[in-house]
């Protein structure tokens, strides 16, 4: 086994281990909440305690606390998520199309900003002082410190109510009634729907990146491998692209990081542009006490993240090799 | 024919609030095939002269005026992409810090054809093979052509430099330094590639260093500078032998030597401000012979007749008396205490066996098995004994283990094994709830006078803390501080109680991390090259103070260092490290004029020589220092060892296998005792060895 593949394994297991203590947290947290998701129906009075108890029964509730933890982790295990209290439909079901949505919109917009505000950031770093780089400063730590719910009403009020050149609300207009995935987002009416979340959550998460991308360039520019790199004759732009490829690990740590929070969707953003994602039915989710949904929600979210981390992992041996295995070099 | 000429070159750098004028009007040419050496110290400007014909200036650099002529055109003329075609093509450069010269995310392999696919259009297979071949000639396995930075030693880092300097077979290769921060052997055995490689591709190079010794050994002709000036010019032979400049005789008079019973003579007061452009004498304040008329005019550059040597001095007739006022150390107001040995007082400190080793992280499922985990053993069975008033040097390459000693000895890290005592107590008694104590009367130095120092504290601050730590001499606190400041000749104290380490020099930093350690009193200090990042006539300074510490304050000194010449300078007696072990011990002069080990014998004649008449054969070792936690067993130092035979292999030699109580060794097979194992019986009564023949045999 090689090095590499024990280094792997490891992360593996830790990542597995990391997941049991996310899922078993979820578990515990939700039924030290007061009250159960029934609370209204029985204040509503119109149960009595027989058909309270035949459906706490229904949903597995009556069982002890251990039973339930027991069947949870089962169901977890093989993927079975249960039915949504508050919709009567399959967990999955409900919360499918809604990831799909999010992950629709701020995954695409995620790349790209990482990627443009990165090769921004970085040569910015590389003209230090020039107007450029204070300029680029100041707007994204601008966009980055207003809340994502003001920067998107403003876009709405300008592109959507002034210009009118893009409609304000949802993801299809109400009259389209799709079919399928590709249906829903392969068509023009969701691209123009699409265009104004997008660039909102494109600059909304560019000034991380930039300050990130330049903050690593303007310390590796006085290096001395950069000066051997330009004693070797390598244009300007090839030395920015070695000083960029130095400054490459916090970045991608950055990316990995926010790519696994990405599931849990950006509620803010939802909510403004009434898009149908993920953060909008956890919110309700929760407000409902619906046990089921947000369990298995909370478990995705977990799971996302913990895989970004083991991404992160796995590409910094790629990225650096000097952290490729514990450190220390083999001869 | 004249391949690089330098005209009048100015540099400077452009401040917040000022103009510093790096370089002023330096000239100097180098002829096809010729070593052109350039020796200064820090800030003299000799890096800038070189960033400036390569055209890496930083940003806020100039080139005021001059002109650089390389083969005939002018390469401040050049535009940005006509001069990127000159680099590496016709210009190859050697940087100075191998360690992070590479760039850390490619492979070397790939850096080196990086360079050809620049400038030449071959396929990517043709580059490869003459990395390949690159590789094999500095001595590097062409397998690793693929391996990273990371996973090659400091000395190899700059072998993979030097292959990239030769990759295009460039007309001038310039070297910045190319061996500092290396050890004694390792910088010597780049030299000699460097020079093989060089005879055999017959281009020229342009040597920077700090190193008078390694120019007199390299070059052929050289200019000394000195606050951005040349101060001497000419043939190697000629200056260096025949010194014209005070500050020529000044800076070889500092640069200690292994053989020499003279102690070095160091120059007083530091390097120059160049906030201006110089008007008087750039060494008119440090100069011993300055007159009023150094004061007017800086001198220009005199061609001596009949020579190719050129000096810039007001005095420059008087050359030869000035060479012998210039030995003295009188002449340079260092008053001259003279070599009264030193009563050595009781023992201090004595180790017993000590082992630090260093358990190394095991895979859990080994753990589980219940495997012994591997050890790194970083100090390993060393016994040696400190008297008060007495200087033991501990020298040795890096990775022998030697600043860990030092740190264990401070108790810094806890020993694995064996033992030690301080001033009669075992040291578990210490660290069992007189650590205070301990750390009051033991101090340590370290090496990095730029880093030790807090640099938002004033010196009174810094020195005055250690004493509000010990509640020692609290109520007189300020004279406390203002003894110690003037006891390491930081005079008058006053001036510098209220300065912040950015205000000093480097020497005087240091002094402030030596007076914050002596400023308890101590009994105790430790010093962990203190001196290696100093200029040559810092250094000597403070050796002369560290020695002159030991003679009149009655404490014991534990000096830590690869550089053996100083070593010899400030230490009675001498240990010398490899892997963990104490190899040799014994008083400076035997160990000097008769090493027993042939690893102390291979270390001395590493040391450079300043005088470039004199011929110094190399002993090159061959490799690296094996992986300590995979020891041979046996001799640790058998498979590099040249005289190594089965017995080496099978049991290893105790420190007192030969040799009394002044000198020992651990070896089977000594220098000196040779004759007793080579075939021809008749070097059996040999007493004078050919590695003694040209020093003062020293009487005992």
């Amino acid at each position: 086994m090689s090095k590499f593949q024990r280094f792997l394994l490891k992360r593996l297991a830790i990542s597995v281990l990391l997941t049991l203590v996310a899922v078993s947290v979820i578990f515990v947290v939700l039924r030290l909440l007061p009250g159960s998701p029934f609370e209204a129906l029985v204040t509503s009075g119109n149960l009595n305690q027989e058909q309270i108890d035949e459906i706490r029964a229904m949903y597995g509730l009556d069982q002890s606390i251990w039973k339930q933890y027991i069947n949870y982790l089962g169901s977890l295990l093989t993927f079975q998520f249960g039915y949504s209290i508050l919709r009567s439909q399959p967990v999955w079901e409900v919360l499918e199309p809604r990831l799909i949505n999010s992950l629709i919109l701020l995954v695409p917009a995620l790349v790209t900003t990482a990627i443009l505000s990165s090769v921004l950031g970085m040569y910015a770093g590389w003209n230090r002082g020039s107007r450029l780089e204070k300029a680029s400063i100041v707007s994204t730590t601008l966009l980055r410190s207003t809340p994502v719910f003001i920067t998107a009403i403003f876009f709405i009020i300008v592109f959507a109510y002034n210009l009118e050149i893009v409609p304000a609300l949802g993801m299809r207009s109400i009259r389209a009634t799709p079919d399928g995935y590709l249906e829903t987002f392969v068509s023009l009416d969701f691209l123009h729907h699409y265009l104004l979340p997008f660039t909102v959550a494109v600059l909304y998460y560019s000034g991380d990146f930039l300050l990130l991308a330049r903050n690593g360039v303007v310390e590796k520019r006085g290096s001395e491998f950069l000066k051997l790199h330009r004693a070797k004759g390598l244009t300007e732009m090839e030395q920015l692209a070695r000083a960029g490829r130095n400054s490459m690990l916090p970045i991608l740590t950055y990316f990995t990081l926010r790519l696994g929070m990405i599931f849990q969707g950006l509620i803010l953003l939802e909510v403004v542009f009434s898009w149908p994602g993920i953060g909008r039915e956890l919110v309700l989710a929760i407000q409902q006490q619906d046990y089921p949904l947000v369990q298995a929600a909370v478990f995705i979210m977990a799971l996302a993240v913990i895989i970004a981390n083991l991404a992160a992992d796995v590409l910094y041996a790629y990225f650096d090799p000097t952290v490729s295995t514990n450190g220390g070099g083999s001869a | 024919m004249t391949l690089l000429n330098v005209e009048n070159l100015k540099v400077t750098y452009a401040t917040d609030d000022e103009t510093v004028h790096a370089v002023n009007d330096v000239s100097f040419s180098i002829d096809e095939g010729v070593n052109y050496g350039l020796a200064g110290e820090s800030g003299s400007g000799k890096s800038t002269v070189a960033e400036a014909l390569l055209g890496l200036l930083p940003g806020n650099g100039t080139v005021e005026r001059g002109t650089i002529e390389f083969n005939g055109t002018d390469l401040t003329s050049l535009s940005e992409a006509e001069r990127r075609d000159v680099l590496w093509e016709d210009i190859a450069y050697i940087p100075q810090s191998a360690m992070d010269s590479l760039d850390p995310v490619m492979s070397t392999g790939d850096q080196i054809a990086q360079a050809i696919h620049t400038h030449r259009n071959v396929t990517d297979a043709k580059a490869r093979d003459r990395v390949r071949e690159l590789f094999e000639i500095v001595g590097l396995d062409p397998d690793r052509i693929d391996n990273y930075p990371h996973e090659f030693s400091g000395g190899m880092r700059q072998r993979v430099t030097i292959a990239m300097a030769l990759a295009l077979e460039p007309d001038l290769i310039i070297a910045d330094e190319p061996t500092t921060g290396l050890d004694v052997i390792v910088q010597d055995k780049i030299i000699d590639k460097i020079l093989e490689i060089q005879e055999r591709m017959d281009s020229s190079l342009l040597l920077i260093t700090h190193e008078i010794g390694v120019i007199a050994e390299t070059c052929d002709d050289l200019s000394i500078l000195y606050g951005g000036k040349v101060m001497e010019q000419g043939s190697v032979d000629n200056v260096l032998v025949n010194p014209t400049n005070p500050y020529t005789m000044g800076l070889k008079n500092s640069f200690p030597e292994i053989d020499e019973n003279e102690d070095p003579v160091a120059i007083p007061g530091s390097p120059p401000n160049l906030n201006r452009e110089p008007t008087a004498c750039v060494f008119e304040d440090r100069c011993p012979f300055a007159t009023d008329e150094c004061g007017e005019s800086h001198p220009d550059l005199v061609d001596l007749p009949n020579r190719n040597h050129r000096s810039a001095c007001h005095r420059v007739k008087e050359a030869a008396q000035l060479r012998r006022d210039a030995d003295e150390p009188e002449t340079w107001n260092i008053p001259d205490d003279g070599d009264a040995d030193s009563d050595r007082g009781e023992v201090i400190l004595e180790t017993d066996a000590l082992e630090k080793h260093y358990e190394q992280s095991q895979p859990l499922l080994s753990k589980l098995r219940g495997e012994d985990p591997d050890y790194v053993k970083a100090v390993d069975g060393v016994s040696l004994s400190v008297r008060r008033s007495e200087v033991l040097g501990v020298a040795g390459e890096s990775g022998c283990g030697k600043s860990t000693l030092g740190e264990t000895m401070a108790l810094l890290e806890d020993p694995t094994g064996g033992d030690f005592m301080f001033d009669g107590e075992p040291y578990e008694y210490y660290r069992d709830g007189n650590l205070q104590e301990f750390r009051r009367k033991v101090q340590i130095i370290f090496q990095d006078p730029f880093d030790s120092l807090n640099p938002r504290q004033t010196v009174r601050k810094l020195v005055g803390e250690p004493l509000t730590i010990h509640d020692y001499r609290t109520d007189e606190k300020e004279r406390a501080i203002v003894e110690t400041l003037e006891k390491v000749g930081l005079t008058p104290a006053e001036k510098f109680l209220d300065q912040y380490p950015h205000e000093l020099s480097g020497g005087q930093r240091q002094r402030v991390a030596v007076a914050k350690a002596l400023v308890l009193d101590p009994d105790f200090l430790i010093c962990d090259e203190p001196a290696s990042m100093l200029d040559v006539s810092l250094k000597v300074n403070l050796l002369n103070l560290l020695r002159g510490l030991a003679d009149a304050e009655d404490i014991g000194i534990v000096y830590i260092s690869h550089d053996l010449a100083s070593l010899m300078q400030v230490s009675d007696r001498l240990a010398i490290m490899y892997l963990g072990r104490v190899i040799e011990e014994g008083d400076v002069d035997r160990i000097a004029s008769q090493p027993r080990h042939p690893y102390t014998s291979s270390l001395l004649s590493a040391a450079p020589e300043k005088d470039p008449t004199a011929d110094r054969t190399r002993v090159l070792l061959e490799g690296e220092p094996p992986d300590p936690v995979d020891l041979p067993s046996g001799c640790a130092f058998a498979p590099r060892c040249p005289k190594a035979q089965g017995s080496c292999w099978e049991a290893e030699p105790a420190i007192d296998e030969i040799g009394d109580e002044t000198h020992r060794a651990a070896c089977y097979f000594p220098k000196g005792e040779e004759g007793l194992n080579a075939s021809d019986a008749s070097a059996v009564d040999e007493t004078k060895f050919p590695e003694s023949a040209n020093t003062d045999s020293v009487g005992d």
